[in-house]
């Protein structure tokens, strides 16, 4: 950003009238519903605006450590004064300082990097900015575009890029009830299996229902658990066992017949492995900041809408032979020691690949 | 941060909208022999500023004067601090920047509210006069800025004008000795009388002086603080014919540390 101040010095001498100053501003607007600004500025001029604004004895020349140290705990007030409003309305930023230098050479120039940080609210179409520790003019990126802004004054509204809008409530819950689905069929192989699993134990409807409320019960649970940070579990070690959750379920379709009572119990302990699981993929998906909730709800709808049309689909295949004699012999127990042999080999892969 | 700090910052920005100050900070007010000085430039407010990188094309005249010998300023475009020379630590150093004019307008309202806070109600009177107080302030303005570094003795030549168009030349060296800072003002190499002066303290810029030149362009304040005082003046007259502008103002300043002495803590 430094690099930049020449060519926009260049640009711009001939069209301000005010002194343009060190200070440099890139603006990015997220599609995830967060804003970035990384404000480069001259470190002791800044504290020395905010030690005069507040009362304090004005610094004199510090070296790195120590501007770091005074200028920390005004932060918050930094903070106050970098003012983003999209569509009019605030959005309250947060600062930390990213970088700081104070070469030891006084013909090089100190600066402080801070990184400012907010909300974008659902459905905004344009953003101002001011930053009201700044005397001289100074320029602002963003979207490749370079807006000048006098002293403390506020921008005209920047329209959002169109990549860079967030998205609506409706939107957000869509694509993540796509998402859901999308994570069991196609992309799911495991959790198939283990729906399967469950669905083969048995031609009874209850038992099967039954043992898929458990596991949805249970992977919900985690998955709104792990999402919020109240339960942590890496993923070395649930992912071997969401394996072995799937070899289990196809082993005991091939040594028993009916729901044993420990079962539903059984499936409820693996629904929660596999929550933890389903988290892990949602965490790398990323979900939105102002819509956390609904997006979570809707990736788990989405997740039962997939669980659900497996067995649907499974019923579709083989449910008119289910009251067949042989209905056992030639697809539930093939079909379970292939599921078990599947689980077995990735139990091995995830616990020593 | 706590309401009245908010309060606070708020009316120190706010203050800021109508005028800035520009200055030069030298890296050090007390060079010795063979040191490299850096010079910045800042505009500002209260004696608290931003850095104002070199910009060649605006640059009218960028010297530092070491007793006779008077030198351009080198320095890198686009960078801060804007320039640096290397003190001979003999005589008193004395800097001066003078920017080319730039246009600025501002609305009818900020217009008048600056020119009341520099202390130019005469034009003020003039605009009334012309019919224009409800129109825009159109005006080009350039800086006049000097900077006094201390050298081994104290030294005639910074009484010396160095011939900026308006100029703050004090009558003895403010850097020695505990006598109140006498100085004049200088227009086009003429006395300026009657033109509002003040001196900001910069540890403290609460402590604020302020009077007017007499008919002879002569001023004198009783510094109370030793340290870095700022002390500045701004210059208005009818804008050159041709220019888009009605006014054109020069902003003169001189920045210098002022010893301990007697009553003068």
């Amino acid at each position: 950003m430094r690099r930049l101040l020449p060519l926009l010095l260049l640009v711009a001498a001939a069209a301000h009238a005010h002194e343009i100053g060190t200070t440099q501003v890139r603006l990015s607007v997220h599609a995830g519903g967060a804003w970035t600004a990384s404000i480069t500025t001259a470190p002791l001029s800044l504290l020395n605006k905010l030690e005069v604004a507040a009362g304090l004895p004005r610094s004199g020349a510090l070296d790195a450590g120590a501007l770091r140290a005074k200028l920390a705990p005004l932060l918050p007030r930094v903070a106050s004064l970098v003012d983003v409003r999209f569509d009019g309305a605030a959005s309250p930023a947060s600062v930390a300082i990213a970088a700081l230098e104070v070469p030891a050479d006084v013909s090089r120039p100190a600066f402080v990097v801070l990184n400012a940080s907010g909300s974008v609210p659902p459905n905004a179409r344009a953003f101002t900015f001011a930053y009201g520790l700044t005397y001289s003019t100074y320029a602002l990126t963003y979207d490749g575009r370079t807006v000048w802004i006098e002293g403390d004054a506020r921008c005209a509204p920047l329209p959002l890029a169109q990549s860079a809008q967030p998205p609506t409530r409706a939107q957000v819950i869509e694509q993540y009830l796509v998402l859901g689905f999308q994570h069991i069929l196609p992309k799911g192989l495991d959790h198939i299996l283990f729906i399967l699993g469950i669905f083969l134990l048995t031609t009874r409807l209850r038992p099967i229902l039954a043992q898929v409320t458990a596991f949805t019960v249970a992977h919900s649970i985690t998955l709104g658990l792990t999402m919020y940070g109240v339960v942590s579990l890496s993923s070395r070690i649930v992912e071997p066992l969401i394996a072995v959750s799937i070899a289990y379920v196809a082993i005991e379709n091939v040594v028993s017949t009916e729901l044993k009572p420990w079962r539903p119990a059984v499936v409820f302990a693996f629904g929660l492995l596999h929550g933890m699981g389903f988290a892990g993929v949602l965490r790398e998906l990323g979900l939105p900041r102002g819509s956390f909730l609904p997006a979570l709800v809707s990736f788990n709808l989405g997740v039962e809408a997939g669980q659900l049309t497996v067995i649907a689909l499974a019923a579709a295949l083989v449910g008119g032979f289910r009251d067949r004699p042989w209905y056992r012999r030639r697809v539930v127990v093939p079909a379970s020691c292939a599921i078990a042999a599947v689980g077995l080999y990735w139990s091995i892969q995830r616990l020593f690949g | 941060m706590r309401p009245p700090a908010i309060a606070s910052a708020a009316l120190l920005f706010a203050a800021a909208l109508q005028a800035h100050d520009f200055w030069i900070e030298p890296s050090t007010f007390h060079p010795e022999k063979g040191m490299t000085v850096s010079v910045g430039l800042r505009v500002g407010q209260n004696f608290v500023g931003d850095p104002v990188p070199r910009n060649g094309p605006y640059i009218e005249r960028f010297v530092v004067k070491q007793g006779r010998d008077e030198e351009p300023i080198d320095g890198m475009n686009a960078t801060d601090p804007a320039g640096w020379f290397t003190a001979n630590g003999r005589a008193a150093a004395v800097i001066a920047y003078a920017s080319k004019p730039s246009f600025v307008e501002l609305p009818a309202a900020k217009f008048e509210d600056y020119l009341r806070q520099q202390g130019l109600e005469r034009i003020i009177a003039a605009r009334a006069q012309r019919g224009e107080r409800a129109k825009p302030g159109r005006e080009i303005f350039s800086r006049c800025a000097k900077a006094i570094l201390t050298g081994a003795r104290a030294s005639i030549a910074v009484t010396q004008p160095l011939g900026l168009r308006y100029e703050i030349v004090p009558h003895g060296d403010p850097t020695f000795g505990g006598a109140p800072f006498r100085g004049r003002v200088i227009y086009q190499r003429t006395p300026a009388p009657g033109m509002r002066v003040e001196a900001v303290f910069l540890k403290q810029p609460s402590i604020r002086l302020s009077t007017r030149s007499d008919a002879e362009g002569n001023f004198s304040f009783a510094l109370p603080r030793a340290g870095v005082w700022l002390i500045k003046s701004v210059q208005m007259i009818d804008a050159p014919r041709g220019s888009k502008a009605e006014w054109e103002s020069l902003w003169a300043s001189l920045t210098f540390d002022a010893p301990p002495a007697e009553g003068r803590p």
